[in-house]
């Protein structure tokens, strides 16, 4: 059963991830120009994927907080807005070798292993690499990761009914990229906590029959 | 005579940072269409049609007849991105992650307007010594078309396609493509592509030549 909306703009990351067999059945892509109380309904979460429409978000910005005002999750990957998001993100350039070339400092430093997306998980499996940081929370939210310079990389907050979790790591995205291959391990623990599903063990794979003119849209 | 300028329409999803790899410059001048709701933009008055990595191929979809006619009317597309619906005509983009990335090496196969003059193709199949972060997935090439680089599996990841309209299609297996020295990279193989591409497009007969402001 479908019970996770992924907010999508149409970009083949999303697209490769939400449809792949291990997840398609979790996940429900909304496009967000169709984003409404009707696309929501019966929905345990909503994911707001790195490379969203900002723009589009910010029209839709109550829609989100009625939602979250329901006791259900929102999780924000990425980058994101302060038009509808009461944090502050700003970009940086992102380190995606670090594990080559100085492995012993990863762009992040601190991980709050209890939460429930990251219990169980290895710090390489915790953090790839990072997209920005955020330079303001809201005083109601608590850190989960940073890096090493202080600077906030996941943060949560359960001010506005439910649970609103924002991080720069990308995981949606670079598990839809399929150049990482231990992501199965952050996205798996990432859908149990929003869906209560736990994903089919193991790699994702690819329904190369869900692409031309099979294409589910 | 002088070069004419190519005028270019560049789709936008409003994705951050996307317009500072664009910047109009001597040899192409852009205009940014920007998706909305309502989407349907007038390609008439366009050379060549910008798809850029990041871009929404639903949207893409919707206005599949409009970009038919477009090329068959003589114009150009470069799409570097992983178009996932079938808009693009005769030539179907694909994930797939059966391959090992550590494994990936390309190879220029047929390159008939030399769209790797002066490229380094390591440069494509390399960053900071890893394999495979260029290009995800393979293309389904028509029949015809000419397959510009392949992979360690021969599969298409650069099409140049002249047969399946009357026009010119530049494609890759998602792999970026863009003049990124007007946002302070450096002159990369993606770069060159990119350039040399334009360049061809800029040589053809039916380029609208643009009015001085």
């Amino acid at each position: 059963m479908q019970t996770i909306g992924l907010i999508f703009n149409g970009v083949w990351s999303h697209y490769a991830m939400a449809t792949a067999p291990k997840y398609r059945d979790i996940y429900k892509l909304i496009y967000v120009y169709d984003l409404d109380d009707e696309a929501v309904a019966g929905l345990d979460a909503l994911v707001v994927p790195f490379q969203s429409n900002q723009l589009e978000l910010a029209l839709r910005k109550d829609l989100i907080y009625d939602f979250l005002k329901q006791g259900k999750k929102v999780f924000v990957e990425g980058d994101s807005t302060a038009d509808w998001l009461d944090a502050q993100w700003e970009d940086r350039p992102v380190n995606n070798y670090w594990w080559v070339e100085n492995p012993d400092n990863p762009p992040v430093s601190e991980t709050k292993y209890d939460h429930p997306i990251y219990q169980g998980l290895t710090p390489r499996q915790a953090c790839w690499h990072t997209h920005g940081v955020y330079t303001r929370i809201p005083d109601h939210a608590e850190v989960i990761q940073a890096n090493p310079q202080g600077e906030i990389i996941s943060w949560q907050t359960h001010h506005y009914g439910g649970t609103l979790f924002a991080t720069t790591l990308d995981p949606i995205v670079e598990h839809g990229v399929q150049q990482i291959t231990h992501l199965d391990n952050y996205v798996d623990r990432l859908t149990e906590w929003l869906s209560g599903i736990k994903p089919t063990p193991g790699r994702m794979t690819i329904d190369q029959g869900v692409y031309g003119e099979g294409a589910l849209i | 005579m002088l070069p004419v300028m190519i005028n270019a329409l560049l789709i936008s999803n409003n994705i951050a940072g996307l317009d500072d790899y664009y910047v109009s410059n001597e040899l192409v001048q852009y205009t940014v269409c920007r998706i909305t709701k309502d989407f349907d933009p007038d390609l008439a008055p366009y050379d060549i049609l910008v798809i850029p990595n990041g871009s929404d191929h639903v949207a893409m979809l919707k206005i599949k007849d409009k970009v038919r006619a477009f090329l068959d009317a003589g114009k150009a597309l470069i799409c570097s991105d992983g178009w996932f619906t079938d808009w693009v005509p005769g030539n179907q983009w694909v994930m797939d992650n059966a391959r090992r990335t550590i494994d990936i090496r390309y190879h220029v196969k047929t390159d008939r307007y030399g769209l790797f003059d002066g490229v380094d193709l390591d440069e494509l199949t390399f960053s900071h010594g890893m394999s495979g972060w260029w290009a995800c997935g393979y293309i389904q090439v028509a029949e015809g078309a000419d397959v510009v680089v392949e992979d360690t599996w021969q599969r298409p990841i650069i099409v140049l396609d002249e047969v399946s309209t009357n026009g010119l299609m530049l494609l890759t297996a998602s792999g970026p493509l863009a003049d990124v020295t007007f946002s302070g990279d450096r002159e990369v193989a993606l770069v060159r592509i990119y350039r040399n591409f334009l360049k061809r497009v800029q040589s053809k007969n039916n380029v609208v030549p643009m009015i001085a402001e």
